[in-house]
């Protein structure tokens, strides 16, 4: 099997996520990959198989530890208007958001697999949404009115987000996502 | 250059023309539960490739056979760097085949839907 590992395995599925969330992903290449994470490149290749592969422990990755702390701070929020204000606010975490936004509309369209993390990522914040918003139930699209609703709710975080992200940004996202909320509510 | 392609459970690498002489290698057959993944990565070509045992290099013109390097070997047959796949393999001879393919991404994308997810 050739050498012993020489990194830490985990700090470099890490530091991944955040050059995945970054650029496209057919925009970074192996170079890019072994210049960005200090890894050699046969290392890479015997840790983690492909690009693909190290790609998909970046996302699952992100999903368990950014996007789930995401959820849980979004559960949290006191003010119910700002559901979607935090998570645009918390820089710690927008990465995440980034990395899921990407994978959505890139990958899995055609990698069965990113579909599922996606899916599972989505699942979290759908649910969150869901029961801030009184539809009630746990994680995942529900049926129903209210469910499709918390739908497209967490989908509009994706939206604000990427509006977000413009080097200068023409909406205020947070304060289009409190707007939403409070929209709804009125209905 | 190499033609890969599925055929049943398995991964069939055959090198192509004079690159049969210069790799000493005509077909590599390799059950697809022990191929890892795919990249499309012309930079490999530029990291240092170990000590041939057998094959062919002659640097910038051809890299074709096998060569050893930190313990584990690589199959080689790359003219063009531009369209190089490398394919990670497990239980293997190889540790890796590194190969130039007519199109690179087509190649990763034909192992990747072959490959079952782990």
């Amino acid at each position: 099997m050739g050498r012993p590992r020489n990194f830490d395995e985990a700090e470099v599925v890490r530091r991944a996520a955040d050059l995945f969330a970054a650029r496209a992903y057919d925009g970074i290449s192996v170079d890019d990959l072994v210049t960005g994470l200090g890894v050699h490149r046969h290392s890479l290749y015997r840790t983690f198989g492909s690009k693909r592969g190290l790609y998909l422990a970046a996302l699952g990755w992100s999903s368990e530890h950014r996007i789930a702390v995401l959820a849980e701070r979004m559960a949290e929020a006191g003010d119910p208007y700002e559901l979607l204000g935090g998570p645009l606010r918390d820089e710690a975490l927008g990465p995440g958001l980034d990395l899921l936004l990407l994978a959505l509309v890139e990958r899995a369209p055609q990698d069965r697999e990113v579909a599922r993390i996606v899916a599972e990522s989505f699942a979290l914040l759908d649910g969150v949404v869901g029961r801030a918003l009184g539809a009630g139930g746990g994680p995942g699209v529900e049926s129903g009115r209210e469910g499709r609703v918390a739908t497209g709710v967490a989908a509009a975080l994706l939206g604000l987000r990427a509006l977000d992200r413009a080097a200068e940004p023409a909406v205020d996202a947070p304060a289009a996502g409190s707007a939403l909320l409070r929209g709804l509510d009125r209905r | 250059m190499a033609q890969v392609g599925i055929d049943g459970d398995s991964l069939v690498v055959e090198i192509e023309g004079l690159d049969k002489l210069w790799a000493l290698k005509s077909r590599l057959v390799i059950p697809l539960a022990h191929v890892r993944g795919a990249t499309a990565d012309p930079g490999i070509a530029r990291e240092p490739k170990g000590i041939k045992a057998p094959g062919t290099h002659f640097p910038d013109v051809i890299t074709a056979g096998t060569f050893h390097r930190d313990g584990e070997r690589v199959f080689w047959d790359v003219h063009d760097a531009s369209r190089i796949v490398v394919i990670e393999l497990a239980d293997e001879k190889y540790a890796r085949l590194v190969v130039q393919v007519a199109d690179p991404q087509a190649t990763v994308a034909l192992i990747e839907s072959a490959v079952p997810s782990r």
